[in-house]
């Protein structure tokens, strides 16, 4: 699984949201992921692949795009918690 | 005040006022324990800053929402030390919302961290003070017995928090166990600066009558003081800093706005 297959699967169980509806350009808004949401998606994607995600690097995300390419970045990174 | 040789963990010690906290009880020569979930560097940051000041620190990570992880975190502390002298509950989270927009999971969320980990954490605790005594101090915000924009949920949880204080207060006052709260009005981190972006809270700096916003520094010497001997008579209480905000409020209704 990919990256970005394993973080839509981690954002589509905390949102309920259908992972066919999301993509790359997905807004939180449109998944209807609210704050805490969000945050519940950070904590299990940090555990998920051992990284840490500043919120001050969250805050920039626009879309799911954004969260996954970050997510990819740091992974590739090779940082581990 | 001398904290020479006690041990004392701080939930969510590796920012904001739990830093604030972990460096004041270090500056007082207690060995720190801080306690952090999401943000590993900065705790790093904050435990080389406590070894700088010639004492004894570490990190756990630990999410204290989790009771499990909160069991595995104090047994790392029996197994290692073996015994813990101070106790600060200050690890937060919160959902900023209308008492009517809340729903379960954000009412979960926010409890669990902000009120169950409080019980949790001190059940723990006490078992690492007995024989020896020890101090609980917890903290609460102006949330509790005030109403805040957008903060009811977080208002409820310090609520709890209070009351929690007062009835630990009593059972473990025979353990030589002393507990007590600090409230803080907005204190300026980097939370704060997270609410104000979002609209949540409005710059309270006019409102203050001392004339600045609360900083962590200022709860951080409430809590020393409340872990020292000096404050052995104080039990259950709940302790304000706010710069008179509160007691101040109605002074308003006669200010031109």
């Amino acid at each position: 699984m990919t990256v970005e297959e394993q973080v839509r699967e981690i954002v589509a169980k905390i949102t309920h949201a259908d992972k066919s509806v999301i993509t790359r350009e997905s807004t939180f808004k449109e998944i209807k992921a609210d704050s805490l949401d969000i945050v519940q998606a950070l904590v299990a994607v940090e555990e998920a692949f051992g990284i840490e995600i500043p919120d001050e690097e969250a805050q920039k995300f626009q879309n799911f795009g954004d969260f996954v390419s970050y997510v990819e970045d740091r992974v590739a990174q090779g940082e581990k918690v | 005040m001398s904290l020479e040789g006690r041990l004392a963990l701080v939930t969510g010690g590796g920012r904001g006022i739990g830093q604030a906290i972990a460096l004041k009880l270090a500056s007082q020569g207690a060995d720190i324990i801080v306690n952090f979930f999401r943000h590993r560097s900065t705790a790093e940051q904050t435990a080389k800053d406590i070894e700088a000041l010639g004492v004894k620190a570490e990190t756990i990570r630990a999410n204290v929402g989790d009771p499990a992880k909160i069991d595995e975190m104090f047994d790392m502390i029996g197994n290692k030390f073996g015994r813990l002298d101070i106790l600060i509950n200050n690890a937060a989270s919160g959902v900023g919302r209308p008492a009517m927009d809340v729903d379960v999971k954000a009412w979960e969320w926010t409890m669990d961290i902000n009120a169950r980990a409080c019980l949790l954490c001190a059940q723990r605790a006490a078992k690492l003070m007995e024989g020896r005594g020890g101090k609980i101090v917890s903290i609460s915000s102006l949330g509790s017995p005030f109403v805040l924009p957008n903060y009811s949920i977080v208002g409820v949880s310090k609520a709890a928090v209070e009351a929690l204080t007062r009835y630990l207060a009593i059972e473990l006052a025979p353990q030589g166990i002393c507990v007590n709260a600090v409230a803080a009005s907005a204190v300026e981190t980097e939370a704060l600066k997270f609410y104000f972006k979002e609209g949540l809270v409005k710059d309270n700096r006019q409102v203050t009558p001392v004339g600045r916003m609360v900083i962590p520094e200022d709860v951080a010497n409430v809590v020393a003081f409340l872990c020292s001997e000096e404050a052995f008579m104080i039990r259950g209480q709940t302790i304000i800093v706010d710069g008179g905000t509160s007691v101040g409020l109605f002074t308003l209704l006669g200010k031109e706005s």
